[in-house]
Parts: C-alpha cells; structure tokens; sequence
C-alpha cells in the first residue's frame, strides 16, 4: 500500500469568460479516470477557473498532476497545498459548480453538489470555494 | 573454431568416414553451422547445428546429397538467399580465396542475421560456417542508439540533433532548387527553438541529483506532448533542450507554438512528492532567413535566448539582428575586461562612512573602477556581471583586497576600510581565505580594520560552508558586513545564523521615492532589529539633508552618501580625513 498524497490546486480554463462547452467533457473524462486510478476528491468550477483535490497513492496523485498540466485547456494553475496524508478527506468523487451567478450554470443535467466529503474536508472545500468565488469576481472585473 | 587447422577433421563424410566421429561430435557443439563440400557442391559433412541454425527438418539434412538440397530444405533461407550462399561457394572454388557474405531475414524486431564465412580446405574441399550474429546485431544497434540518444530522456543528444538538424536543412535547399523550376517557391521554412530551463540549478542544489533527473524527465514528456509528429526534439545536454521544427509554420504560429512550451514547461511539477517550479526561456532562430547552415542557426538561436533570459526568462524571443551586434559588444567587452587586470585599468576610488554621533570618518569603502583607454570609466554595473560570468572576478577580488589593504595601512589606525566579496569568491572557501591572510599580512594591517562586505547571495548556495568560512574571518579579527540588506528573500534568517557586526540599509529604502511612511517604517524596523541584535547599521545612498534627517530621526548608527562624499581616489583620502577632522562639513543635529 503506497502513502496518501493530496494536491490541491487552481487554475484558470483557457477560454475564460464564457461557458466552455468542454467542462462536460473533462468533467466526464476525470470522473471515469480518477475512479480507475483509485483518486478521490473534489473538483469545485465556475465559468473561469478550476479548483481541484485529488487524493490517493502518491504515484498515481503525481502522474495525474502531471496529466492534468500538460492539459492546454487551462492554465495558471497554482498549488495551493501538497503533501502526504494520513487519510482521505474525500472518500468519494465529487464536483460542485461554484460560480457567482448559478444561472449560468454550464453543466446542466450534470450531477453537482459536493456530497463526497468528509468532515475533514468542510475546510478545503471552504478553500476552494473561496479560491473560485474570488477569481470569479476578479475575471468579471477584467 | 578455426577450420583451416583442422582439414583433416572434414576429410570424410559423417555418414562415409565414421573414423573421424571424434571430431564430428566435436564439431557437433560447435555454435555454428558447418557443412563441408567438395568441388562438385557434394556434401561430405553436416554438423547438427547447421540443421538447427538453418531450420532444416534431420530428415531433410539425413538425405541431402548436394549442398542445393540442404539450402532447398531450409526454412530459413529464401530462394535468393540460397543463391547468393550457392554465388560465395562459387566465387571461392573459382579463385580459391575465401568469402564471408552477411544474410538478413525479415525486418525490424523479427530480422534474423547470420555470417556466412566459405572456407577452401585442403584437397580441394570447402566448408561453409553459419553463423548467427542476431544477438550481436541487437547490441550493436542498442549502442549505437544509446550514443546517439540521451539516456535520461530517451530524446535526441546533441550528435543526432545535429544530424537530422543538417539533413533536414539540406533537403530543404534541395526542394526549393526543384520547386522553382516548376512551381511557386516553396516558402516553408524551418526553425530551431533552443530551451533552457530557469532554476533548474537550485533544484538539484535543494532537492538533489535524483529530483533533477526526474524533472527532466518530466520536461522532456511535456515536451512532447507539445510537439508535433515530425518536430525533433533533443536534449542538448544538462537543462537545454532544444526542437527543430522541420516544416515551420508562419513566425505568428512558432511565437504561439513557443508561448505553449513557455507555458506548459513553467507549469508546476510534483516530482517524488516535492512540489517544484521552473521556467522556460526559449530562443528561435528561422532558416533561411537568420542563418542557413546548422551552426548559424544554433548560434543565432542561442543569442535569442541569451536574450530572453536577460529579459527576465520565462519568456521566448526571435533571433533578429541587432542581437548579433550585441552580441559583438559583448565579446569586445570581454577580450577588453580579461586583459584589464594585467594592463592595470582597474582602480579604487573610496567613500567614506561616517559615524553620526561623533562625526568622525571612520571608515572608507573600496569601490572598483575600470578606466579604459578608448571606453573611458566603465559603469561597474556593465563589467561585474561579465567578470562573474567569465571568472575573472575571483582574481579581481584578490586584487581589490591586496589594493585596498595596502592603501587602509596608510590611514589613520581608527579608520577601517570595507571590501566587496562576490558570492562567486565564496565558492573556494580556501582561497578566499588565503586571499584575505595575505592581503593582511602583506599590507601589515591589523584584521580589525578589515571589513568584508557580503550580499545574501553568496549564503543561499552552500550556508554552513560560508558560515564556516565567516567565522574564520571572524577569528583573524576581520569585521563581517551584510551589504544590501532588506532587498533579498531570506534576509532576516541570515542574520540570526551569523552575529554579523553591521548591516547595511539597502539605498531603496534611503531614496525619497516611493512610499516615505513605510521606507521609514522599514528603516525603523532594521535599526531595531540591529540594536538588539548587538550589530551596527548604516545608510547608504544619502544625497540630500531631508534624507539624512528622516534616516537619523529612524535611528541609523551610520551613513555613507554623495552628501557627505564622492567616492574619491586614494590620493584624496587624506583630504577628506582632514576635513571631518575640522568639522568643514556640516552635520545637522538629531
């Protein structure tokens, strides 16, 4: 049994602004992976940016942030936090929509809501929900 | 085996001369496959390899009489290769010498080679030796790929790069020679994109060989992932890399094509649980227009990226012209600063520091100049960073300590002179300090009135060595100064491992631009910090009295600036001694 490893990160979807027809896609594709590679976590989006944990064996963490960086969909990715664990604070997947105005929400008929979570993990959601609502704000600004 | 010392062994047939079964079974353990004819190609021996080696059912082999139902038989020779074994055998009983041709069967990975070596024997009979030389083939291949491949990436070297590199340039001549003829001009060019990773140095410094090793590996597949089907890629060697594209699009589509690779290769990285960050500059050079040769090329790549990187990396730039003029200024500079030393251009002016409760000098800092002939006085700003790159500052350390000694041995014995010591001089520890002994010993100076002037750089690479080396220093009596403070990263963490004796406020927070409240706060805040600490500060950059009241009002010990006096040459020290002496200038009270 390889150590747990956690990343949290951020970054920015490279068409930022509009609704990226794509979030279905990587929405759908990170799922189907992540659940054959044994990582659990988060994924927390809004119209601008991601913001992401992945838990599990230390390899596979490593090998899918590297898959995830080499994505060109989206950049400006900033690590917010890395490490080793002692346990997952997010036994299961899950992904939440958290942008400023839920009525443009790109991911209809997607299932949303982060439900996966254990009590540990209220305050990286918190984190994330932050890092996105903010970023969100900002590139509406710009 | 040698069958030329043996004739007798293939004298008589396995099956008509069962005397000489002694060396048959020999022959049998042999690795190769022999058979031995006479001049009419009739078999008169089969060793049990060459059925094996042959792929020739025993049956087969038992009831071959000519040498052609032997090769007829096998299921390893083709009907071509059959004929050119039954050509050598040919070629040899005609003339009498021997021939070795190589066989290949298949392709790629399936391909089987053999030797075939046909001997003349003794009364006019031949042998024929398989050989296979498979697994030889395979290793020579794996070498040649190995010489020719980076083994840490698997990329291209630098050979190879070149290779192709030249290969692909010379076909592109060709086509346009042939587009012309009958078309429109083949305007397709090619472009070599040079990439040097920023901080890789200080990753394998911080986290070791293996990280960097892994990183790179790393780069390179992100590399990859970037790169088209048909672009080559190489590593060049430590962290450069470097990418041919061999049909370039348009210059809009390589600044995209490189602002990806910026991007993507400045992407953090999880490397063996460490999360680490570099970044990329990137220099490219076009064919045909910026060079049509592959050495013009590189080079002119190479100046673009020497460009980004002065632009502050992680950026990519063209090669254009005047970069190659820059480029000449640059070596002209360099031939100039090399010799600079030995014509004795360089010089030391002193300015002196001064202590603002008893306004008395009590000391000076030696301060390099290099006054060139044609090029008048060098900004030091233009030749230290060349004299760091090119080596040639450790001598010039050497000489500003042994000048600057000498000159303070002269001065009054309350006056201490202050030296400037590059981080480049802390990385022969021995030398340094050897150098500064002797500057000592030599000027007849006591060590106390020596000061050395460190920057923060020179502790970042290898902390517990330059501590060591300071606290030599320290016992030879010499004063330690930390020059530049507050400007750096990690400052204050340095001054709580080495009891420095003075910390010298960076002129930015002297200047009157900027914000005064919080320069003042700063000010403050480093003159408290050195009070009780035990260590002295001084201000450096004072020009004007508002300057010197608000840096007095915020508590410096010390100051040093253009108010007080220039910089001034060794024959003027004593003027300026004299005149703080007679209180001539003024210092305003707190």
């Amino acid at each position: 049994m390889q150590p747990l490893f956690r990343v949290l990160y951020c970054s920015r979807t490279a068409t930022a602004g509009g609704p990226d027809t794509h979030i279905a896609d990587i929405l759908s594709v990170a799922r189907r992976r992540n659940a054959a590679d044994g990582i659990t976590g988060g994924l927390m989006f809004s119209r601008g940016c991601f913001a992401q944990v992945l838990e599990g064996p230390i390899e596979v963490v490593m090998e899918t942030f590297e898959r995830i960086q080499q994505d060109e969909r989206h950049s400006d990715v900033t690590v917010l936090q890395v490490g080793p664990i002692a346990a997952r604070d997010f036994p299961a997947w899950s992904m939440a929509y958290a942008g400023a105005n839920d009525a443009d929400d790109p991911t209809e008929g997607l299932e949303t809501g982060f439900t996966g979570h254990a009590s540990g993990g209220q305050e990286l959601l918190d984190l994330l929900r932050a890092v996105i609502v903010r970023e969100d704000d900002r590139l509406q600004l710009t | 085996m040698d069958l030329t010392t043996e004739p007798m062994a293939m004298t008589g047939s396995a099956r008509r001369a069962p005397g000489s079964a002694h060396l048959l079974a020999l022959l049998d353990r042999a690795r190769a496959g022999i058979v031995t004819v006479d001049r009419a190609q009739a078999i008169l021996a089969v060793n049990r390899p060459l059925g094996e080696l042959l792929r020739i059912p025993a049956a087969a082999v038992a009831d071959a009489v000519w040498l052609a139902d032997l090769l007829d038989g096998s299921a390893m020779l083709t009907e071509a290769l059959a004929h050119e074994v039954d050509a050598a055998l040919r070629g040899s009983i005609a003339d009498g010498q021997p021939r070795t041709i190589a066989i290949v069967r298949g392709h790629g990975n399936e391909a089987r080679f053999l030797a075939l070596h046909v001997t003349p024997l003794a009364d006019a009979t031949w042998a024929l030796t398989f050989e296979d030389t498979t697994e030889r083939h395979a290793a020579e291949a794996t070498a040649v790929n190995s010489a020719l491949h980076d083994p840490l990436t698997g990329l291209l070297n630098r050979r190879l790069f070149q290779v192709q590199a030249v290969a692909a340039l010379e076909a592109r001549q060709a086509r346009i020679v042939t587009v012309h003829v009958d078309g429109p001009p083949d305007h397709g060019s090619q472009a070599v994109l040079l990439i040097d990773l920023d901080r890789f140095k200080s990753v394998n410094d911080t986290l070791g060989h293996a990280v960097g090793d892994s990183l790179l590996g790393l780069v390179s597949k992100r590399l990859r992932g970037i790169a088209r089907a048909d672009d080559v890629i190489a590593r060049l060697g430590g962290d450069e890399f470097a990418i041919l594209a061999a049909a370039a699009p348009d210059r809009a589509g390589l600044a995209s094509f490189a602002g990806r690779l910026v991007d993507v290769i400045g992407r953090p990285y999880l490397v063996d649980g460490h999360l680490v960050n570099i970044g990329a500059s990137i220099g490219l050079a076009l064919a045909p227009q910026d060079g049509d040769t592959y050495d013009k090329l590189l080079r002119n790549a190479d100046l673009a990226l020497y460009d980004a990187k002065a632009s502050g990396r992680s950026t990519f730039r063209f090669f254009h012209a005047e970069m190659d003029d820059r480029a000449a200024a640059r070596r002209s500079l360099e031939i100039d600063l090399r010799k600079a030393l030995a014509l004795q251009e360089f010089e030391l002016a002193y300015q002196p520091q001064i202590d603002l409760d008893t306004k008395a000098v009590v000391g000076f800092e030696a301060l390099l100049r290099w006054r060139h002939p044609t090029r008048g006085v060098v900004s030091p700003a233009e030749f230290i960073p060349m004299a760091e790159e090119i080596g040639l500052i450790v001598p010039l350390g050497e000489w500003v300590l042994r000048e600057a000694c000498r000159e303070a041995a002269r001065w009054p014995d309350s006056v201490m002179v202050a030296v400037n010591i590059s981080p480049l001089q802390f990385e022969d520890l021995p030398r340094l300090l050897d150098a500064v002994a002797r500057s000592l010993r030599h000027a007849d100076l006591p060590g106390r009135r020596l000061e050395i002037e460190i920057t923060e750089g020179a502790l970042l690479c290898n902390e517990q060595g330059v501590l060591a080396a300071l606290n030599r220093l320290r016992a030879m009596d010499v004063r330690v100064a930390m020059d530049d403070f507050g400007t750096g990263y990690s400052s204050l963490s340095q001054l709580r491992s080495f009891p420095f004796d003075k910390i010298k406020i960076d002129r930015s927070f002297v200047t009157d631009t900027g914000d005064l409240a919080s320069q003042n706060a700063f000010i403050r805040a480093i003159n408290a910090l050195g009070a009780s600490l035990g260590m002295s500060t001084i201000a450096e950059g004072v020009e004007t009295e508002e300057q010197l009241a608000r840096i007095r009002a915020e508590g410096c010990t010390s100051v040093q600036g253009f108010l007080f006096s220039r910089p001034v040459g060794p024959e003027q020290v004593d003027s300026v001694l004299a005149g703080f002496t007679q209180s001539r200038l003024s210092i305003p009270s707190a």
